[in-house]
């Protein structure tokens, strides 16, 4: 395999090509070169699966050492990534090179936190490649990229391939035979349920709405990524699916309090026969094969693992739309060292370090760049779900769907208005037009109060 | 001065930004009474006010209930006291973070790990998991159950503390008048713990109004808006929603309530000390 690898006399050249090219002034962001003794601050995702944490890191380290210069790697949360930024922006203490989720660019960028990176992105693009359509405009901001797409961490819907079988229960395209299926497989006698899905404040809620309001057609934004309202039939249908499920008792009766950590206990207990997760129960159902004690033990897990199938979120009548975190790098402007920051993005994002850290990821890491979309392919070809697993970038829909994302969309999920919304019939008993119109009302005044 | 700085600035740079639509990373603008107004007519927030006021009132009269108990009990008894003092200070001195995770999985409905569940289907008496978080009434009864047990030493130890200081002879003249129990407690003890109870009420209501962990570690404000309480609201607003000045007007809008209760606590403890 020819070495691809990204070395600073290509990005010299790359830059001074660009730059010759597009007959611009050389600029801070148009020239990356690495200072002996550079030092960043790198933000990044702690995961469930600690392998990949530590590959980035040590992905970091080898840019570091290759340039006699020095990384901190500080971690953040799902649970506290929030806080974090929030805090540093206010501080004026953010890091050189922030690991961004998918409406933090589009939020940051409007704050005039995040360095101007379309020349760099023009410049690298040779080298690392390009997002595909459906996920560039997370981190293209009015015309200008403001964040480089590293991979996208998509949730799928797990079932039970056994049970299903047992059963003569078809496997789920759609939302509508999912919950065909629950009914067809809810046994609450026996403590198994159909499904397990929450409506909860954490992105097995709120994503998975959107996958559901999106497939049925339904956005809260135009394409201009305007405010439009949801008040709609289609919506209605979204909204009896979501409640129906509870209602109809295909569910264990806590799943509304579920965190982040209960469809996977409850799926791997095999109390439910589907959820929609992450990969992360791919992760946790290969490790405990390993660390099965007794051929007993591995046998059983190995046949667990076997049967775990991860389908792709169902579709709807308006196609398959997969909500799913898609992780970026920005540069804030507050960095000393932009053009060591370039650098040390460039390595992050090229094939061969993209790899290193997506093998170490258990398939939670999907690639978006094309070149590493392409070197991928064979390690996604290990098994059924790793296909899934890899396919996940062409399913994918960006909040604020078909709208691009921006800040009043990226608050609007925030704001957890629109998993509130079915939760306020299952709990409060409201009826599915007046939580609609409860949403509705939210998601207006959003758009209508946000800065630019 | 340096005190002054330290609670002035903060507090006075709160009012600010509640009179501002301060977003995190912009700056702010004045906008007068719009977050309040705002608030005012939203019903999220006036579910947050009943719950609040819910969590705080349930929890506190429970802590004040089973702290009066326990400091009786150990006035009685003699032998193990100190012993007994130390063993019930336990939840207080534990994280709050510790206790709210043991709560929870306490209420569990999981198969087979949940505490309640499972020693009540293993004694036959269920026949399948109760959720207990599942439903408002239960959501916020586990929130209180996890407060009141953080809490109600505190009460029981100054509670104890106040009836030790009680002179021995008002029982003994008022048993040698015929006084049962009840008379006892009534006209001797309660009298006598009044600037303690007072003190231990007011200052628990102040902290109970703002807690944040147990809710948040517990239910996140769920189900729904089931348990959402001014602090889970406003960290939700101001960091999730970057709305800062609205978030912060959440957390005003108890202040009133608090301001109306310090001058009390503050009257009470100097009156303790005379």
């Amino acid at each position: 395999m020819a070495d691809r690898r990204l070395t600073r006399r290509h990005f010299l050249a790359g830059a001074a090509g660009a730059s010759a090219a597009l007959a611009l002034p050389l600029r801070l962001d148009a020239a990356p070169a690495v200072k002996k003794g550079a030092s960043l601050r790198l933000w990044i995702l702690k995961t469930y699966v600690e392998p990949t944490n530590k590959a980035i890191e040590a992905s970091a380290l080898r840019w570091a050492e290759k340039h006699g210069a020095s990384v901190t790697v500080e971690y953040f949360t799902f649970e506290d990534v929030q806080t974090k930024y929030v805090a540093a922006i206010e501080n004026k203490n953010t890091p050189d090179i922030g690991q961004l989720e998918t409406g933090a660019p589009a939020r940051f960028a409007g704050m005039g936190q995040l360095m101007d990176l379309t020349s760099f992105a023009r410049q690298v693009e040779g080298e690392v490649g390009k997002p595909p359509g459906n996920v560039a405009p997370v981190t293209v901001i009015g015309g200008k990229t403001y964040a480089l797409p590293w991979y996208i961490m998509p949730a799928f819907w797990y079932v039970w391939r056994d049970v299903f079988e047992k059963h003569k229960v078809k496997l789920p395209t759609t939302f509508d035979e999912a919950k065909a299926a629950a009914v067809a497989l809810n046994r609450p006698k026996d403590n198994f349920y159909g499904m397990g899905q929450s409506w909860n404040r954490t992105a097995d809620g709120y994503g998975v709405m959107q996958s559901l309001m999106y497939s049925y057609g339904v956005g809260w934004a135009t394409k201009d990524g305007k405010y439009q309202s949801i008040k709609t039939p289609k919506m209605q249908t979204v909204m009896k699916w979501a409640t129906d499920i509870y209602k109809e008792g295909l569910q264990p009766a806590d799943t509304l309090t579920w965190t982040g950590s209960g469809n996977n206990e409850n799926f791997i207990a095999k109390n439910i026969a589907q959820t929609s997760n992450g990969p992360s129960i791919t992760f946790a159902m290969e490790n405990a094969v390993a660390k099965a004690t007794d051929a007993k033990e591995r046998k059983a897990r190995e046949e667990a693992l076997a049967n775990h199938l991860a389908l792709p979120h169902p579709g709807g009548p308006d196609g398959r739309r997969m909500w799913a975190i898609a992780m970026s790098f920005g540069i804030f402007k507050n960095s000393k060292d932009p053009e060591a920051a370039m650098s040390l993005v460039a390595h992050l994002l090229s094939p061969e370090e993209t790899l290193k850290v997506m093998k170490d990821s258990y398939g939670q890491f999907t690639p978006v760049l094309d070149k590493a979309r392409a070197a991928s392919k064979e390690y996604f070809n290990k098994n059924e779900n790793y296909r899934n697993f890899g396919r996940a970038t062409e399913w994918f829909s960006a909040t604020g769907w078909p709208g691009p994302v921006t800040a009043a969309a990226a608050e609007v999920q925030a704001s957890n208005v629109l998993t509130d919304a079915p939760a306020k019939v299952i709990v409060d008993k409201w009826s599915v037009d007046q939580a609609i119109d409860w949403a509705d009302k939210k998601i207006k005044e959003i758009y209508d109060t946000i800065r630019a | 001065m340096l005190v002054v700085g330290l609670i002035g600035y903060p507090f006075s740079r709160a009012i600010w930004l509640s009179f501002t639509d301060k977003l995190v990373g912009y700056p702010e603008r004045w906008v007068g009474l719009r977050n309040y107004l705002y608030l005012a007519e939203d019903d999220s927030f006036r579910t947050v006010v009943v719950n609040s006021l819910v969590f705080t009132g349930a929890s506190v009269g429970l802590k004040v209930l089973t702290g009066l108990a326990m400091a009786l009990v150990l006035h009685a008894t003699w032998r193990w006291r100190n012993f007994f003092r130390g063993l019930l200070l336990l939840p207080w001195i534990t994280s709050t973070v510790i206790i709210a995770l043991t709560w929870r999985w306490m209420f569990d409905a999981f198969p087979g790990r949940g505490f309640f569940n499972s020693v009540l289907l293993d004694a036959g008496l269920l026949s399948s998991p109760i959720a207990f978080m599942a439903t408002p009434g239960g959501a916020m009864a586990a929130v209180v159950v996890a407060n009141w047990w953080r809490g109600f030493p505190f009460f029981g130890v100054s509670y104890l503390a106040g009836m030790q200081s009680i002179p021995g002879e008002l029982y003994e003249a008022a048993s040698v008048d015929g006084a049962g129990a009840w008379r006892r407690f009534w006209h001797i003890t309660l009298p006598g713990l009044k600037h303690v109870l007072i003190v231990t009420i007011l200052l628990t209501v102040i902290f109970t109004i703002n807690d944040f962990n147990i809710v948040y570690v517990m239910t996140r404000g769920g189900p729904g808006t089931a348990t959402q309480v001014f602090a889970t609201y406003s960290y939700e607003v101001a960091f999730n929603q970057l709305r800062w000045g609205r978030g912060v007007t959440i957390a005003i809008y108890a202040v009133p309530l608090l301001i109306a209760l310090i001058p009390l606590v503050s009257r009470a403890l100097l009156r303790e000390r005379a």
